[in-house]
């Protein structure tokens, strides 16, 4: 499964409870859609440390890293 | 102090070019606000809107929420703030409660169409967007002052969560908000110079303080609308050099845990203040450590105060660590006992509060007005006693509330929810401490005969009816909920 859908399916699943394609895209934001509090971020990072294998630190945690899909497969891609 | 309408006109005159509102890349100085809130004011009178007309406003915090606001004022208006956050079907109840004439609102146009569809035909409710044009003020010094207002009418309705599950609606007057802002000003010793950082919504009255106290004096408000990010919020804070910093204490937990508070250079940060629940004194302490040169306020209030009703001054803040403090300048507290009479220093009772700030009353409810506001003192709801200075501390409160960040929330408002689904038979909502938050919502549910369904079908069904603070962050499914003789759920021992 690529990186991609495994983070789609993370997010829909989690946060959307739904396995609808359709409700999600990858460039939403998901401050301005409301998908994400102030505990979901921070869930949404641990899964990132234990799936794959990444350290967040603090002074990354900033949208520009985590606040969409896309947003998050750069900052993936980033840290390889 | 004058009005605060007034009052800021005379600001936009003594500091036309001073920023009134920083957000991003926008720069909005003291004249073009008022050119804007002139702007808005036209248009409302244009379409009808009559003193005494009720205005709500579904904008985030932005310049153009404050301009609306104003111009609702400028009118002779009351403006109902509501919480941007809620669903469809709760905006349009609020709506119709408050008998607003006109909803002002920014680019979320979605949920205003099927708002319009739920409040039907028969309304006379209308929308109207409102954006802010920049470069559109000319350099006048003839700012006209706006008309002396009747400072006792109903100005501001600010919906808290009921215990019953209705929101109340606090009725706050120009004569309440000023008497407060004034307070706040003294204590907090603020001027043109401060620049402050507000996180904290508008629709909600510590937000709503925030923007009165530093517009009042000419100062100079910062806008971040999410602290999701806090290193965001804290490398605009150090750009911008800020003053002030206000939150509540989840605000401040999300500091300590998910920043480097000491790499970001704060020189000028000369107050923070503390508001919306209690914060632990051990995080107290480790805030102090980072923000050494920072006056730290405490503070504690609610909205049937406008705002605010304590403060702990910093210089006290070792010594009385655990107090909320003592009356703020032209409040006066007292705690009582449940007949209503005074309790000896250092016995613990209902606080009940006084002055200028409290308001007119709860709106279409005489009855709960009668029950909170007696003989002019303001019962709280909330369990403390005095010591023999005058230092609050606050034991609890004797309402059911759910606390989570900053937000405030009746347990009955989810439960009433979760029983339209027909799969569920019962269902409790309790707060469980988080350590971030505070509390966050768990929900205990007994499904129906022989229906099963998946802990993920209910959170779909939270997610398409509640606002993303309301769902539950738990679910756990019960046989039976444990009850009292009288049927009633003993819900500390599903809490323990």
């Amino acid at each position: 499964m690529s990186t991609e859908v495994k983070l789609r399916s993370y997010i829909l699943e989690s946060y959307l409870f739904s396995d609808d394609q359709s409700l999600l895209d990858n460039a939403d934001s998901f401050m301005e859609k409301g998908i994400l509090d102030s505990t979901g971020i921070m869930e949404v990072i641990f899964y990132l440390e234990d799936e794959f294998g990444i350290q967040v630190e603090d002074e990354e945690m900033v949208p520009e890293n985590l606040d969409s899909i896309n947003n998050i497969l750069a900052f993936l891609d980033s840290k390889k | 102090m004058k009005d605060l309408l007034l009052n800021l006109h005379e600001q936009v005159v003594l500091h036309s070019l001073r920023y009134a509102v920083i957000q991003g890349d926008q720069r909005v100085t003291y004249r073009e606000l008022w050119h804007q809130i002139e702007a808005i004011a036209e248009r409302l009178r244009n379409g009808g809107l009559k003193p005494n007309d009720g205005v709500a406003l579904l904008m985030e915090n932005s310049a153009q929420y404050i301009a609306a606001y104003f111009a609702v004022w400028h009118i002779g208006g009351y403006v109902v703030a509501l919480n941007t956050s809620l669903k469809v079907r709760e905006l349009a109840n609020l709506i119709s409660h408050c008998e607003a004439k006109l909803v002002l609102h920014d680019v979320r146009a979605k949920e205003l169409s099927s708002l319009s569809e739920l409040i039907g035909d028969s309304s006379q409710l209308q929308a109207l967007q409102v954006e802010f044009k920049e470069g559109a003020a000319e350099d006048s010094k003839n700012y006209v002052a706006p008309d002396k207002p009747d400072m006792h009418a109903l100005a501001s309705v600010i919906y808290t969560s009921g215990t019953t599950g209705h929101p109340k609606g606090v009725m706050l007057s120009r004569k309440n908000l000023q008497s407060n802002t004034n307070s706040i000003i003294k204590y907090l010793s603020l001027t043109s110079g401060d620049k402050v950082m507000c996180v904290l919504p508008f629709f909600y009255s510590y937000g709503n303080s925030v923007m009165h106290t530093h517009l009042a004096v000419g100062a100079t408000l910062v806008l971040e609308n999410s602290f999701l990010y806090p290193n965001k919020v804290l490398q605009v804070m150090e750009q911008e050099e800020v003053t002030g910093f206000s939150g509540v204490p989840t605000t401040y937990s999300l500091l300590l845990a998910r920043t480097k508070l000491q790499n970001y250079k704060l020189p000028k940060l000369r107050y923070v203040t503390q508001a919306g629940g209690a914060m632990a004194p051990k995080a107290i302490e480790q805030i102090q450590v980072f923000w050494q040169q920072t006056r730290f306020f405490v503070m504690y209030g609610q909205t049937e105060a406008s705002a605010r009703l304590t403060y702990l001054k910093p210089e006290r803040l070792k010594e009385k660590l655990g107090s909320a403090g003592c009356a703020i300048p032209d409040v006066e507290l007292k705690i009582v006992d449940e007949q209503g009479c005074d309790v000896a220093i250092g016995t613990q009772g209902e606080v009940c509060a006084r002055g200028d700030n409290v308001m007119l009353g709860y709106l279409h409810d005489p009855e709960e007005t009668a029950k909170t506001v007696v003989g002019g003192w303001l019962k709280t709801g909330d369990v403390g006693y005095l010591d023999s200075e005058g230092y609050l501390f606050l034991v609890g409160r004797n309402k059911e509330m759910i606390k989570s960040g900053a937000h405030r929330i009746a347990p009955v408002e989810i439960e009433e929810i979760i029983r339209e689904h027909d799969k569920v038979a019962e269902v409790a909502i309790v707060g469980v401490a988080d350590e971030l938050l505070g509390q966050v919502i768990k929900a205990f549910v007994v499904l129906k005969e022989n229906k099963g369904i998946e802990k993920r079908d209910l959170m779909r069904f939270f997610k398409e009816r509640l606002p993303q603070y309301k769902i539950p962050k738990s679910i756990e499914f019960i046989n039976d909920l444990p009850k009292t003789a009288s049927g009633k759920v003993k819900k500390h021992q599903l809490v323990n």
